[in-house]
C-alpha cells in the first residue's frame, strides 16, 4: 500500500516535470526581427530587394506584419522555436509582385531577440550568415529608485 | 544503551549545563544580543563612530521606551501582548494635534497634549477592554484587527474633522491634515532639551536627559503600581484567573483597568516619540508603531503572559541597536543595505517565537 | 438536522446569520446611483474580477475545514506564485506555457513554504490566526531577502530588464506582458458588451469541484474530525499534525496559483507589495459572503467576491461625490475590509465561549441531577 502510495507520487512529480519541461520548449518566446538590408558574405554581396511584405502565417492574406523596404526593419513575436512567414517579394522599383512564397525559418533557443537577414536568407547562405542577436539597449533611469522593502500597508487596489 | 551513547548524552548533558544561562535567557534573545554586541564591536572597525552610534541608539531609546512600557500592563493581567496599541496612539495624535489646534506652542504644548489626550485614551481605552473582556482567549488577533480597524476608520477622519491650523492642514485645500506635520516650534525636542548633555553638538547629538527622567517616572510609577494592592490582584489575575476570581477579586475590572493603562501609556508613548522624532506622522503611519514595540518587549525577555520594567529597558535598547548599526555596519561590511530586511525578520521571529512557545502555567 | 432545520424556519435567526453579506447589500445598493457608473461597465469590472480573484479565495477553505480558521499564511503561496513569476519572465517563457510552468514551479516552493507554516502553527495550537499573520510578515522579509539580495548573485537572473542597475535584485515592477490575460482571452466570450473569461471560469469550476471531492475522501472526512475535536481524532487514530500540515499545505499551493492566475490578468506586479494585503482583501471577501472562522463554502467564496467587490468599485467614486475627497472612498473601503474581519473575529470568540458556558451549565446540570439520583 505504502509502495504503491511512492510510486504514484514519484510519478505525479515526474509528470509535472515532464510537463514543465515540454511547456519550456514550447512556450519559449521570442521577438523576430526582419531585415531587409544587403549583406557581405565571404567576398560576396547579397543585395536587397525593392520592397519585401512580410505575413506571419504561411499565407499572404489578412494583414501585412510589414512592407519593408531596401534598409529597414520589422519585428514580430513568435511562441516556440519556429517562425512561419509567407513573403512577397518586388525586386525593383515598379517591377511586379512575385507570387508569395511560405517560409519556415529555425530561431535558435537561447536568443531572446534573432534578426534575420532576409536576402541573405532568401540566397540560402547558412546560419551563421543570416542570422545575428538583437541586443537591446536599456536606457538607465538614473534615479530609478532603489526598494527599500519595508513592512508598510499599502492602500492598493484588488 | 551502549557506552558511547551515554558518553554523548553525557556530554550534551554538560553542553546544556554550560548553555544554561541561554536556555534560561532564550535562544533567540541570546542571538540577537550576540549580534548587537558584534555589531558594536563591528562598528569602529568599519569606520564608523562609535561615540555618535551610541548616542543615537541613546536618542532612540528614550524616544520608543514609553511606548514598550505600554505592553506591560496588558501582559501583566494575561491580556496578551498589545497589538492594538494603535488605538493607543491614536488617542495621542488626536492629543496632539488637538493641542497645536487649540495655540498651544513650546513645551506646555506638549504638557496639554498629553492632558487632552487622556479623555480619548480612557474612551478608547474602556471600550476597548469592555471588548476584550468578551473575547477572553482570542486578544491578540482581535487586538490586531481593531488596531487595524481604527487605523483606516482615523485616515478618513484626519480627513472629515474640521482642523484649521495652518501648520497641520493641506495648504492648497484649507483642510484634511497633512501626512506628517513638523513639531518646531511646538512640542519638538521639547523633554530632550530639558538638562541635555551635549555628546557631539557638532552633529546635533545630545544625551536626551528629560526624555529619559520622563520615561524613569512613568516606568517608577507602574512599577510602583504593580505593588500596590491593586497591582498584585491584576498580577493575579494574569497568573491565575481562576484563583484570582476565588479569592474575590474582579476579574473583569482588572482586566478593564489594564486595558485602559495600557492605552494611555500608548498614548504617552506616542507623544514622547514625536518630541523626539520632531514630527507627527498621521494616517497609516500609526501601523509601522506595533511591530517594533510588541518585538521590542519579547527581545528584552517578555513572554506572551511575563512583563517586567527590565525587560522593557533591555528590549528597547536590544532592539535600538538593532535598528541603528545595522545600516551603517552591514552596509560597510557587505556593501548591501540588508537593514531592512533584517530589522522586518528579526521583530517577526521574535514574535512568532513567542507565539510558538508552550506556555508555562496560568491562562492562556 | 433538527436545528438546522429551525434555523431555516426562524427568520429572525436567519437574518442574523447572514448579517454581513445583507449589510453589504445594503452598503452597494446605497452607493450605486451615488457613483453613477453605467451597468455594463460594472458588470465587466465584476466578471473580471470574479474571474481574477476565486481562485485565491477558494485556497482559504481547506484549512477553515481542518479547524485552523482563517489562513493569513496564504500570502505563503502568493509569494511563491510571485517567484515562480519571476523566473519564468527571465526564462522568457510566453503565453499559456509560461503560465503552466509558472505553477509547475510554484509547487515545490509552496509545499516547502506550507510545510514551515504548519510545523509553526502545530506549535500554536489554539491560536493558529495570529501566528499565520505573523508566519506571512515573517516570510515577506525573508521574500525579500531572496528577491532584493539573493536573485542576481546566488539565483541567476539573466536579463537587465528584470534586474536592479546596480546588478542584484528585482526591479519595483515585474513587467508580464508576454502572458498578460493569456488565460483569460482564450475562449473568451462577449456577451452583449462583456467580456467572459471561460477558460479561468471553467478553472475554477474544477478547483470548485475538486473541493467537493476531497470533502468525501479519507483525508477530507479526517480534516473534519481535526476540526470538531483533537483529542477525539488522535484516539480514532489520525494523525492530528500531519493532517493540520496537509492541510495548510494544500492551501498554500492553491493560494499560489491564485496568485498566478491573479497577476496574469493585470499584466504587471509591484515586486515587493502585491502580496502584502492579497490575504486580507481575500479573507474579507469571504467573510462579507457569509463565512466565519469555523465555517466556509464555495457559495460563500462566489457570493463574498461579488459583493465585495462591488463595494470596491463603488467605494472610491461614491467617496467622491459625497465629499469631494477620492481619498476617502479608499479609507473607506479598507476600514470596511478590516472592519469585517474584526466583525467575523468577534462573533466567533464570544460564539465560542457561548457554547463553552453553555456546556459547562449543562455538566453543571447533569452533575446536579446525578447526585440526587444518588441520594
Amino acid at each position: 500500500m505504502k509502495s504503491r502510495r511512492l510510486i504514484f507520487q514519484i510519478l505525479l512529480v515526474l509528470i509535472l516535470i515532464a510537463i514543465g519541461g515540454t511547456m519550456m520548449v514550447i512556450g519559449r518566446g521570442h521577438t523576430v526581427y526582419f531585415d531587409n538590408k544587403s549583406l557581405d558574405y565571404q567576398g560576396s554581396t547579397y543585395a536587397s530587394p525593392y520592397k519585401i511584405e512580410i505575413y506571419q502565417g504561411s499565407s499572404a492574406e489578412g494583414d501585412a506584419l510589414s512592407k519593408l523596404y531596401d534598409g529597414e526593419r520589422a519585428s514580430a513575436t513568435q511562441i516556440g522555436q519556429k517562425i512561419t512567414v509567407t513573403l512577397v517579394i518586388t525586386q525593383e522599383k515598379g517591377g511586379d509582385e512575385a507570387d508569395p512564397v511560405t517560409y519556415t525559418i529555425d530561431l535558435p533557443y537561447n536568443m531572446d531577440g534573432p534578426i534575420i537577414n532576409l536576402p541573405a536568407y532568401l540566397a540560402g547562405l547558412p546560419e551563421e550568415a543570416y542570422l545575428s542577436e538583437f541586443i537591446p539597449v536599456i536606457t538607465e533611469d538614473p534615479d530609478e529608485e532603489v526598494p527599500t522593502g519595508g513592512d508598510d500597508m499599502s492602500l492598493g487596489d484588488f | 544503551m551502549d557506552r558511547t551513547d551515554m558518553e554523548k548524552t553525557l556530554e550534551n548533558r554538560d553542553l546544556m549545563a554550560r548553555f544554561s544561562f541561554a536556555a534560561r535567557f532564550g535562544l533567540p534573545r541570546t542571538i540577537i544580543a550576540g549580534f548587537v554586541l558584534l555589531l558594536f564591536i563591528m562598528a569602529p572597525i568599519v569606520g564608523a563612530d562609535l561615540t555618535m552610534q551610541i548616542g543615537n541608539v541613546i536618542n532612540r531609546f528614550s524616544w520608543n521606551a514609553v511606548l514598550v512600557l505600554a505592553m506591560v500592563p496588558m501582559i501583566h493581567s494575561g491580556c496578551s501582548l498589545n497589538f492594538g496599541i494603535p488605538l493607543g496612539i491614536i488617542a495621542g495624535l488626536l492629543g496632539g494635534t488637538l493641542s497645536i489646534q487649540l495655540g498651544f506652542t513650546g513645551p506646555v504644548s506638549f504638557f496639554m497634549a498629553i492632558l487632552l489626550a487622556t479623555p480619548f485614551a480612557l474612551l478608547a481605552g474602556g471600550g476597548y477592554g469592555w471588548l476584550l473582556n468578551r473575547i477572553k482567549g482570542g486578544e491578540m488577533m482581535i487586538a490586531t484587527y481593531v488596531g487595524l480597524s481604527s487605523i483606516a476608520f482615523m485616515c478618513m477622519m484626519w480627513l472629515l474633522l474640521p482642523y484649521t491650523s495652518p501648520t497641520m492642514v493641506w495648504g492648497l485645500a484649507g483642510k484634511g491634515l497633512r501626512t506628517t506635520i513638523s513639531l518646531t516650534g511646538f512640542y519638538e525636542k521639547a523633554l530632550a532639551n530639558f538638562l541635555a548633555i551635549p555628546i557631539d553638538p557638532a552633529n546635533g547629538l545630545y544625551f536626551p536627559t528629560g526624555t529619559i527622567l520622563f520615561f524613569a517616572v512613568l516606568a517608577l510609577a507602574v512599577w510602583a503600581f504593580f505593588r500596590t494592592k491593586t497591582g498584585t490582584a491584576m498580577t493575579a489575575v494574569g497568573s491565575n484567573p481562576l484563583f484570582a476570581r476565588a479569592s474575590g477579586i474582579n476579574v473583569d475590572r482588572m482586566r478593564l483597568l489594564s486595558v485602559v493603562m495600557s492605552t494611555w501609556l500608548g498614548a504617552v508613548g506616542i507623544l514622547v516619540y514625536q518630541q523626539g522624532f520632531g514630527f507627527m506622522q498621521l494616517y497609516m503611519a500609526p501601523n509601522n508603531m506595533t511591530l517594533p514595540t510588541v518585538a521590542a518587549i519579547l527581545i528584552g525577555g517578555a513572554a506572551v503572559n511575563k512583563a517586567s520594567i527590565a525587560h522593557v529597558i533591555i528590549g528597547t535598547i536590544l532592539y535600538q541597536s538593532v535598528v541603528t548599526l545595522t545600516p551603517t555596519v552591514m552596509t560597510a561590511m557587505i556593501h548591501m543595505d540588508v537593514s531592512e530586511v533584517v530589522r522586518i525578520i528579526i521583530s517577526n521571529g521574535m514574535i512568532l517565537y513567542a507565539l510558538t512557545r508552550k506556555v508555562k502555567g496560568g491562562s492562556k | 438536522m433538527m436545528r438546522k432545520e429551525h434555523a431555516k424556519l426562524n427568520p429572525k435567526r436567519l437574518l442574523q446569520d447572514n448579517s454581513v453579506p445583507l449589510m453589504f447589500v445594503v452598503i452597494c445598493l446605497i452607493c450605486l446611483p451615488l457613483a453613477g457608473y453605467s451597468p455594463s461597465y460594472l458588470l465587466n469590472e465584476l466578471v473580471t474580477r470574479m474571474g481574477r480573484n476565486t481562485f485565491l479565495i477558494l485556497s482559504l477553505l481547506i484549512p477553515i475545514m481542518a479547524g485552523m480558521g482563517l489562513n493569513f499564511g496564504m500570502t505563503l503561496g502568493a509569494m511563491a506564485g510571485e517567484i515562480a513569476l519571476i523566473l519564468v519572465a527571465d526564462w522568457q517563457i510566453w503565453g499559456i506555457p509560461g503560465i503552466v510552468l509558472a505553477m509547475i514551479v510554484s509547487i515545490p516552493i509552496s509545499i516547502l513554504l506550507g510545510v514551515f507554516c504548519g510545523n509553526m502553527l502545530n506549535k500554536a495550537k489554539g491560536r493558529e490566526m495570529i501566528t499565520s499573520y505573523f508566519i506571512s510578515f515573517f516570510m515577506n522579509g525573508v521574500y525579500q531577502l531572496v528577491v532584493l539580495f539573493m536573485m542576481g548573485p546566488i539565483i541567476p537572473i539573466m536579463h537587465a530588464t528584470l534586474k536592479l542597475p546596480r546588478g542584484y535584485g528585482i526591479r519595483n515592477t515585474v513587467s508580464l506582458l508576454n502572458m498578460r490575460q493569456q488565460l483569460d482571452n482564450l475562449l473568451a466570450i462577449n456577451v452583449g458588451g462583456v467580456k467572459i473569461p471561460v477558460l479561468t471560469f471553467l478553472i475554477i469550476g474544477v478547483l470548485c469541484l475538486v473541493i467537493i471531492w476531497f470533502r468525501r475522501t479519507k483525508l477530507g472526512q479526517d480534516m473534519r474530525a481535526v476540526a470538531q475535536d483533537m483529542e477525539v481524532a488522535r484516539d480514532a487514530g489520525i494523525n492530528v499534525d500531519r493532517t493540520r500540515i496537509i492541510a495548510i499545505v494544500m492551501s498554500t499551493v492553491m493560494a499560489g496559483f491564485g496568485m498566478i492566475i491573479y497577476l496574469q490578468n493585470l499584466g504587471n506586479f509591484p515586486t515587493y507589495n502585491a502580496h502584502v494585503q492579497i490575504g486580507t482583501f481575500s479573507i474579507a471577501a469571504l467573510l462579507v459572503g457569509g463565512a466565519s472562522v469555523e465555517k466556509a463554502s464555495i457559495g460563500n467564496a462566489f457570493l463574498g467576491v461579488i459583493l465585495f467587490h462591488m463595494m470596491f468599485i463603488l467605494a472610491p467614486e461614491t467617496g467622491t461625490t459625497i465629499t469631494g475627497d477620492s481619498m476617502i472612498g479608499e479609507y473607506f473601503r479598507t476600514f470596511v475590509s478590516y472592519g469585517v474581519i474584526t466583525v467575523a473575529l468577534i462573533m466567533y470568540e464570544t460564539k465560542k465561549r457561548m457554547i463553552k458556558s453553555q456546556t459547562g451549565h449543562l455538566l453543571a446540570l447533569a452533575q446536579k441531577e446525578e447526585e440526587e439520583r444518588a441520594k
